[in-house]
């Protein structure tokens, strides 16, 4: 299985580095309404993946035989300030979270402060959780703010 | 408009998009895990700090698949550097050179800003491009829906106001 999920991922990553999705002049091409191939990326794979997501849920199963299972991401006032923060960042590096890790694949130096920014701001994050939950209208800790 | 990397053409977005989808298609039906790949700072984070945050099932639970799928991410990189012209470190950063300037000590210091924005940004939003923007739009869910747009709201704002206020 480990294998599977490293050749998903080489997949996943080749196709945002070929497609523009992991390049910085794309993603602000996008947010300044001068390029729509990002828009066309995204929706593409939406309209192909929620058929796919409902027919698999409806009358598929999983390889193992299990039926499919999707735990909900929960609804909380996070989803708006997080959402405004990570937007920010998006536009500030040109990179969302898959493409930091391709962009330092492909040999982009500056994408290495990126991931540690990433990785400091997720600590802080983390760390600072139970402090922060309560002002910011988070769920419980065990339940987290939505995994993916 | 061509890619920064080697100036080559990019794939076509039905192309890409199809892709993505099958990918993600694929990790569900093998696995019976929903794409997201912002909860892997959590993971990596998860490996050298002890917070209550990090013990959680959600988090050290999706190690073992989510770990292997970023190292996936870099490798994906790396071969379509070499398939598009050769592996090389550069600095090259587009419409930033032409437009704002610096050297590397500047790029380093503005992608950590940013990258402080998306690790604290997307864990509170609990989710990113593909967790709420791909997965969970496509899964209908009201969450990723104000996520998404909030975070596409966000980057709208600032993009504009960088490159068409201030630079």
């Amino acid at each position: 299985m480990l294998l599977v999920y490293v050749i998903l991922g080489t997949l996943f990553g080749l196709v945002l580095s070929r497609s523009g999705a992991a390049d910085y002049n794309f993603i602000q091409g996008m947010f300044l309404l001068t390029n729509f191939q990002l828009y066309g990326i995204i929706g593409a794979a939406v309209a192909v993946t929620a058929p796919g997501l409902y027919l698999l849920k409806r009358y598929g199963r999983t390889l193992s035989g299990a039926p499919i299972s999707i735990e909900l991401k929960p609804l909380h006032r996070g989803n708006v300030t997080g959402g405004i923060l990570f937007g920010i960042g998006w536009s500030i590096t040109g990179m969302c979270p898959g493409p930091i890790l391709v962009n330092i694949g492909e040999g982009k130096i500056y994408a290495l402060a990126a991931l540690a920014g990433a990785l400091v701001g997720a600590a802080i994050f983390g760390v600072g959780y139970p402090a922060i939950a309560k002002p910011l209208g988070l769920p419980a800790l065990a339940r987290g703010t939505g995994d993916g | 408009m061509n890619l920064i990397l080697h100036n080559v053409p990019a794939i076509h977005w039905a192309l890409a998009g199809g892709a993505i989808a099958a990918i993600t298609l694929t990790l569900l039906f093998v696995s019976n895990r929903r794409l997201g790949i912002s909860t892997g700072f959590e993971d990596v984070c998860s490996l050298v700090l002890d917070a209550p945050y990090f013990r959680r099932s959600a988090v050290v639970d999706a190690r073992g698949w989510r770990l292997p799928f970023l190292g996936g991410l870099v490798l994906g990189g790396v071969l379509s550097a070499v398939l598009s012209g050769g592996w090389a470190p550069t600095w090259d950063l587009g419409m930033f050179d032409t437009v704002i300037g610096g050297g590397p000590m500047v790029k380093v210091a503005w992608m950590f800003v940013g990258g402080l924005f998306i690790g604290f940004g997307t864990r509170l939003a609990g989710g990113c491009t593909s967790g709420h923007g791909i997965f969970g739009l496509s899964n209908l869910e009201m969450p990723s829906l104000i996520s998404t747009v909030s975070f596409m709201g966000a980057g709208l704002i600032t993009t504009n106001l960088i490159y068409r206020v201030i630079f």
